[in-house]
């Protein structure tokens, strides 16, 4: 070592061989101070304690979370002496430590990425309707996990579940699951993709608030959900997903329906099918009956209009009828008064005829001849002959004894 | 159209739902009843089996993040 001889560079140069081998990824706390950014490309700060302060200096699209003096940090970083022979850490990694500084970067990285629409509940995707395939990006030896298995598998099956082991807390954290978000995203087989963590600490669940993973998480072609810490727990990449669940085993319960309440369900539907066809049938049967009844009500209605109408013509056919027979009455008693007129004129006057006749035969009754005193000679005018005589009083006999013949005056 | 041994519990319950809708419907008929009737209870007693035994498939890809 004694004849060893470095130039002011070589030295520098060997100097910072050692310490990337000795302090490769170290990672150190404490406050920020002095924060500023050069030519928007460049940050620089010193990193310090009660007692010491080292700079530090990082380009700015390494930096994951919003900077302010005062906040106190863990940086992972590398040592390293310039060649003006000033000594600084290259912050690789950048997170908050301790409650007042993750509230703090959470607060102005949520305004910031707000203010960018990355939280825009308008670009929010629902859960995918047939829901076979899933993507777990989660440690799977952690708590969180093994509840979100125990769910899922108690509630549904025929799942493909394609998980990504990556660590969920620390400063490897975010750059891990980024990776597996891209991997799945590339490989494209999953619907959906669930991030899980239990709970923890502020501190255990910073790495959700990464702005690297918040920005991958809502860029992801394949929707997000995420389900990380406890119900009261709020991440950025909560607000980033497509759908927050409030814990892993409530992750589990979105994703999926319980197959025991379905089964009930499809139980109650089916037995609601033999009710409902029962109903159409008694609704057909009333129907039918209504049908019936309107039938028949229609029916009635026409055969009483019918009857009304029928009635109607008989009456007025009985009116006709009668009047008819009347006025034939009335004739036919006109027409027997003047036949009894014209047969008791006939009558009259045949009478008076036969009057008249009577008359005359009685004008020529003998009796009333002999009552005139004259006699009524009978028998054979011949001389010697017996003639019969009978006179009012008497009859007698005479013998014929002379005959003349009279003159035309009668004697 | 995926057989009826490919589709996911969801799509043959999304069927089931659709085959149950239909006797609530504008399209229910009494004349179709029957046959509808058997063809659902039949799917839904596919559905329930398939509930009660098909299993996840977890799979841990065999890869470093």
């Amino acid at each position: 070592m004694d004849d060893l001889v470095f130039s002011v560079s070589g030295f520098l140069d060997n100097l910072n061989q050692d310490l990337a081998y000795a302090f490769s990824g170290v990672i150190i706390e404490g406050e920020v101070a002095s924060y500023k950014t050069s030519q928007g490309k460049w940050i620089f700060f010193d990193l310090k304690d009660d007692e010491s302060s080292v700079n530090c200096f990082m380009p700015v699209w390494q930096l994951s979370i919003p900077l302010e003096d005062g906040m106190k940090v863990r940086v992972k970083a590398l040592p390293k002496v310039t060649k003006w022979g000033k000594f600084s850490l290259t912050v690789q990694k950048i997170v908050p430590v301790g409650e007042g500084s993750i509230k703090k970067a959470y607060e102005l990285l949520k305004k910031k990425l707000t203010k960018e629409g990355l939280f825009d509940p308008a670009k929010k995707r629902p859960l995918p309707e047939n829901l076979v395939r899933i993507g777990v990006i989660s440690s799977t030896g952690a708590a969180g996990y093994a509840d979100f298995c125990k769910i899922i598998n108690h509630r549904w099956g025929g799942l493909e579940i394609q998980v990504c082991h990556t660590q969920v807390q620390g400063m490897a954290a975010p750059e891990q699951m980024i990776r597996a978000l891209n991997y799945l995203n590339e490989k494209g087989e999953v619907q959906i993709i669930a991030m899980i963590r239990g709970g923890g600490s502020a501190d255990d669940l910073s790495c959700f608030n990464d702005e690297a993973l918040v920005r991958a998480i809502a860029s992801s072609k394949i929707p997000v959900i995420t389900g990380i810490g406890h119900e009261v727990d709020e991440t950025l990449a909560d607000l980033a997903a497509d759908i927050r669940a409030s814990t892993p085993s409530n992750c589990a319960e979105m994703l999926t329906l319980d197959k025991s309440a379905e089964i009930r369900r499809i139980n109650s539907q089916t037995e609601g099918l033999s009710r409902r066809i029962y109903a159409a049938i008694v609704d057909v049967a009333n129907e039918l009956q209504l049908k019936r009844d309107g039938l028949r009500r229609i029916l009635s209605e026409k055969i009483e209009a019918t009857n009304r109408v029928l009635q109607s013509k008989i009456s007025t056919a009985n009116s006709v009828m009668k009047k008819s027979v009347s006025e034939l009455q009335a004739k036919t008693d006109r027409d027997l008064a003047q036949l009894k007129h014209f047969i008791a004129e006939r009558l009259n006057h045949e009478l008076a005829k036969i009057e008249n006749t009577l008359k005359i035969i009685e004008s020529m009754n003998p009796e009333l001849v002999l009552r005139q005193g004259y006699a009524i000679i009978a028998g054979e005018i011949d001389i010697g002959k017996t003639l019969k005589i009978t006179t009012m009083k008497k009859y007698f006999e005479a013998e014929v004894k002379k005959i003349e013949e009279r003159n035309k005056d009668g004697r | 159209m995926a057989d009826e041994k490919s589709k996911s519990i969801s799509e043959k319950m999304n069927e089931l739902n659709k085959q149950v809708e239909w006797f609530y419907g504008d399209d229910f008929s009494l004349d179709q009843a029957a046959e509808k009737y058997e063809a659902t209870m039949k799917a839904a007693k596919e559905v329930k089996t398939d509930l009660e035994t098909l299993k996840n498939k977890i799979e841990v890809i065999d890869k470093e993040f």
